[in-house]
């Protein structure tokens, strides 16, 4: 499989050395020469330093025989252009863009349908803030996310030592809870991250990864002792285009929002785009202004600066005054580690968000969604099982599951079922799968292999 | 300052308005009243006056463009001289014997006021009668233009915010945009004259009247060729036509295009014009309720009379179907502050419109608001759009001006001998350029016995108030002069 990645930048990074260790044929296109020879250096990819607009270069990195043209460069323009040059050159080619600019949005369904036949449009601002919204609503929870369209969820909690979950081997789930039982997908102790089997016993501080029905989230939550708290008073700290989304989006929801930008000129902006949300000129740490306006009223405070340490620092001076419920935007993956151990969990990366998208794309069978966790140390993949692939038709304890992935439920006619070594996936199934990094591609092998002969 | 330029633009205008007494001069024929010499005479001596002017000011700059100054020197002189000059007619005619009665009621006329010194109304010359209407009707198609084309583009008291939406694409030049938005605007407001002449002759109303009152009412002016004014009807029917054609006098004419363009929406979506609508419903349903029992005895009209009161008032036109002066306080009060609020910008209603009320509130909301969160930053928005500071201070200063403008006249005004009640109505009245005041000016009286400098006083702030205080009020700063 060939992939031309127009773009340098920290998604076009990260996404080249997923690939790439994923042994995939990747060429990345990027003008800035710096940025290329970071990857080249870093990565066993090919490079070409030029415009990814221009037609001469695409054809030259070989877009005829590629499978995914990925364009996320920081401009808009120049992915809209890679794309319909794309498009002209070689129509097969599937084609993933970002696009920042929410002014494009109402046009998305356009570029899809019309040209520049777009597959997949990728915003990682309205990912992160979509995000953010789910993560607000489950106070307790470390990470959330949907599966089929939102009928199912993920969430990740951390066990206190008075949850009374502590203790508990997954063995004895069926037993203590019928009909109830939890479904844990992942556990992860001491930055490791373990793949339960029936012998793990559940411990306190844990971070547990939980599947459940919608609807059932909430009593699920409540066996482990979280409550579901409705949202009525917000903070945003840092007024870029994801707290200007953001607190678009509280606005609507009659959320009472404040937002605080230290940019005086950004702070105009947003006083003049928003309807209700208060506008507070000042540094997001500055305890005096945090005083001032009364944040430890807040239900929920959400740190998205531009800035990482100025968003871990937010976070740790709203905890020391008392606010609980704070999500804090991470750019650099090498900070995840070391952030649970000073008490910050919810967080929210855009870079995340966006290699999540675009490697759900890039998957091969009938992949609906791909979530990283934990600082993409697993993944989440929910596949719709084919009719001619290795897992269907078959018990589960005969077929040979990688070490390190496992099959965390089957979901058929809307319902979800926790399975067990007898289980059949039935072709159409949808399926929700839990792998660790090193896992993925052995993974992906057992849910497409028989497709490549078709 | 280009004098030769502004004196071209009133020569001009001189000479328009010596045609249009042509059409009070064929109503004296065809009556065949004592007016017909007046007329005749007037109309001379306009032209010549303004054929004068024109030939004076022959080497008129090759250069269109207006700055700022001149436009307000030339709207300010403009409206006066017209007032002047359409005071002929009143004087030259035996029935009139000052001529600051003249000049009164033709400015009362020009600004849309409607305040009268006519003690016998009935009495007068068919023409003279038509004569008073129709200078309203001048008034309004000039306050049209004004309004929504001159001062927005002067500048004037923020107003610019209701610019109106004109289908010329040249945003910066005056002329262009101008002749088209007025030719549109002149074509609906002649429309709706036209309808309210129809609907008042189906109502039995004789031609000579309802042609008179309907040249009153799109100009919100007031004017009447009844003593009794609407009263004299006593119906329901003309009420009621009359009240919606108030209404629609008293809405920002950009709007009336926007909904014939087809925003039917455009109402609604507009915040002044919401409010406009939906204070003038709050105020009318309180003054039933207030004159209901203790006036009428009937909820009907009860209903009738107060909705015709409120409307009339706030509109600024100043129709009168009751003596507001005999109903309890709570109703007078009503009336009273009516009076300053006014109609919607852009509308050819007179007062501080609705727009600036607005605006002035929700600026002292932020005032407030940032002593709460010193650090926060917010703006005030009408319609969704942005206020700039600037025009923010514009508007908050035509308030503190017109208040103070209000207060100072009603001082000189009792100055002069006339009572308090007197005082602060008969000024809130030509402010605002309703007509009818309180105290010995209410809707029953008149303005005939006021001393003739108070005449000359109000005839004053008729201007101030029509040209939106900061035009005239310009010139009387020394430093507007300073070369």
């Amino acid at each position: 499989m060939k992939i031309i990645i127009v773009g340098a930048g920290e998604v076009g990074y990260n996404i080249a050395s997923r690939l790439a260790s994923e042994s995939k044929r990747v060429v990345v296109i990027d003008k800035n020469p710096d940025a290329i020879r970071r990857l080249s250096e870093r990565l066993d990819i090919q490079v070409i330093t030029a415009s990814g607009s221009n037609p001469k270069i695409l054809i030259d990195a070989g877009i005829k025989e590629t499978d995914i043209l990925l364009a996320v460069t920081d401009s808009d323009e120049t992915n809209l252009v890679a794309c319909l040059i794309t498009d002209l050159i070689s129509p097969s080619t599937k084609k993933l863009v970002r696009i920042r600019n929410s002014d494009f949005d109402p046009y998305h369904d356009r570029f899809k349908k019309e040209k520049p036949h777009i597959d997949t449009i990728i915003n990682p601002e309205t990912e992160v803030v979509n995000t953010i919204k789910k993560l607000m609503e489950v106070p307790g929870a470390v990470d959330v996310g949907d599966f089929a369209g939102g009928q199912v969820k993920y969430v990740g909690i951390r066990l206190d030592s008075h949850s009374p979950m502590a203790g508990i081997k997954l063995i004895d789930f069926p037993a203590k809870f019928e009909n109830n039982q939890p479904l844990i997908a992942a556990i992860i102790r001491n930055n490791e991250v373990i793949v339960p089997r029936g012998g793990n016993r559940l411990e306190s501080g844990d971070l547990i990864y939980l599947v459940s029905e919608a609807e059932k989230l909430e009593k699920t939550l409540n066996l482990f002792g979280k409550k579901i708290q409705p949202i009525q008073r917000a903070l945003i700290i840092g007024g870029g285009r994801i707290g200007e989304r953001l607190a678009k989006l509280l606005e609507k929801d009659c959320i009472k929002t404040k937002i605080i930008e230290s940019d005086i000129d950004r702070c105009h902006y947003l006083s003049e785009q928003m309807d209700k949300t208060i506008v507070l000129h000042g540094d997001g740490s500055d305890r005096k202004l945090f005083l001032e306006e009364n944040v430890s009223q807040s239900d929920v405070i959400v740190s998205v600066t531009d800035d990482d340490e100025t968003n871990i620092l937010v976070s740790l001076l709203a905890k020391n005054l008392g606010v609980e419920n704070t999500i804090t935007r991470i750019g650099k993956s090498n900070y995840f580690p070391l952030l649970a151990s000073i008490g910050i969990e919810k967080i929210v990366s855009p870079r995340l968000s966006a290699v999540s998208s675009i490697l759900q794309a890039v998957r091969k069978g009938k992949v609906l969604s791909d979530i990283s966790i934990f600082g993409e140390r697993g993944e989440f993949i929910e596949a719709i099982a084919l009719e001619t692939s290795d897992i269907t038709d078959k018990p589960l304890k005969k077929i040979a599951f990688p070490k390190g992935a496992i099959l965390v439920g089957i979901i058929r006619d809307g319902l979800i079922m926790i399975p067990t070594g007898d289980s059949i996936v039935k072709p159409g199934d949808r399926i929700i799968l839990f792998a660790v990094k090193q896992a993925v591609k052995k993974l992906e092998k057992l849910l497409t292999v028989k497709l490549d002969f078709f | 300052m280009r004098w030769q330029f502004i004196a071209s633009i009133i020569g001009i205008l001189l000479v328009f308005l010596g045609f249009s007494m042509i059409a009070p001069l064929l109503v004296s024929l065809h009556y065949h009243d004592l007016a017909r010499n007046s007329f005749l005479q007037s109309m001379g001596i306009t032209m010549v006056a303004g054929l004068i002017l024109i030939i004076l000011s022959k080497k008129r700059g090759s250069e269109n463009y207006i700055n700022q100054k001149e436009g307000m020197t030339t709207v300010a002189l403009a409206w006066a001289a017209i007032g002047l000059f359409g005071a002929l007619p009143f004087y030259l005619n035996p029935e009139f014997t000052s001529f600051t009665d003249a000049f009164f009621e033709s400015v009362s006329g020009f600004t849309t006021t409607g305040s009268s010194v006519m003690t016998n109304i009935e009495g007068a010359s068919k023409s003279l009668l038509f004569w008073r209407s129709f200078i309203q009707w001048l008034g309004g198609m000039g306050i049209i233009v004004l309004s929504l084309a001159i001062l927005p583009f002067l500048g004037v008291g923020g107003i610019q915010l209701y610019k109106a939406e004109v289908p010329s694409p040249v945003p910066d030049k005056l002329t262009p945009r101008l002749s088209d938005s007025a030719k549109i605007l002149w074509v609906l407001y002649a429309v709706f004259t036209l309808l309210e002449i129809i609907f008042l002759l189906g109502g039995g109303m004789p031609l000579f009247e309802a042609t008179c009152h309907a040249f009153t009412t799109l100009p919100t002016g007031g004017f009447s060729p009844k003593n009794a004014s609407i009263a004299h009807y006593n119906s329901a029917y003309f009420d009621y036509v009359i009240v919606l054609f108030m209404v629609i006098a008293g809405i920002n004419f950009s709007l009336h295009y926007q909904m014939l363009r087809g925003k039917t929406l455009a109402f609604w979506e507009d915040t002044e014009c919401r409010f406009f609508l939906g204070l003038t419903l709050v105020l009318t349903l309180v003054m039933t309720w207030d004159i209901y029992g203790t006036v009428y005895t009937s909820l009907k009209d009860a209903f009738r009379f107060a909705s015709f009161q409120v409307v009339s008032i706030i509109t600024t036109t100043g129709f009168a179907t009751a003596d507001y002066e005999k109903f309890p306080g709570l109703s007078q009060i009503i009336l009273f502050v009516s009076m300053f609020i006014g109609a919607s910008a852009g509308s050819t209603g007179g007062g501080m419109k609705c727009a600036r009320i607005i605006a002035g509130y929700k600026y002292c909301y932020r005032e407030l608001f940032k002593i709460v969160h010193p650090r926060s930053i917010s703006h005030v928005k009408i319609n969704n759009t942005v206020i700039p500071d600037e025009v923010l201070r514009s508007i908050m200063g035509f308030l503190a001006l017109y208040m103070g403008i209000y207060i100072l006249s009603s001082i000189l005004l009792a100055g002069m001998g006339v009572d308090m009640m007197t005082a602060f109505g008969a000024v809130a009245a030509c402010l605002g350029n309703i007509g009818p005041g309180f105290g010995t000016v209410g809707p029953a009286d008149n303005f005939a016995h006021l001393p003739v400098m108070g005449k000359w006083l109000l005839a004053w702030c008729m201007l101030v108030g029509r040209l939106e205080i900061y035009t005239v009020i310009i010139l009387f700063v020394p430093e507007f002069w300073k070369k």
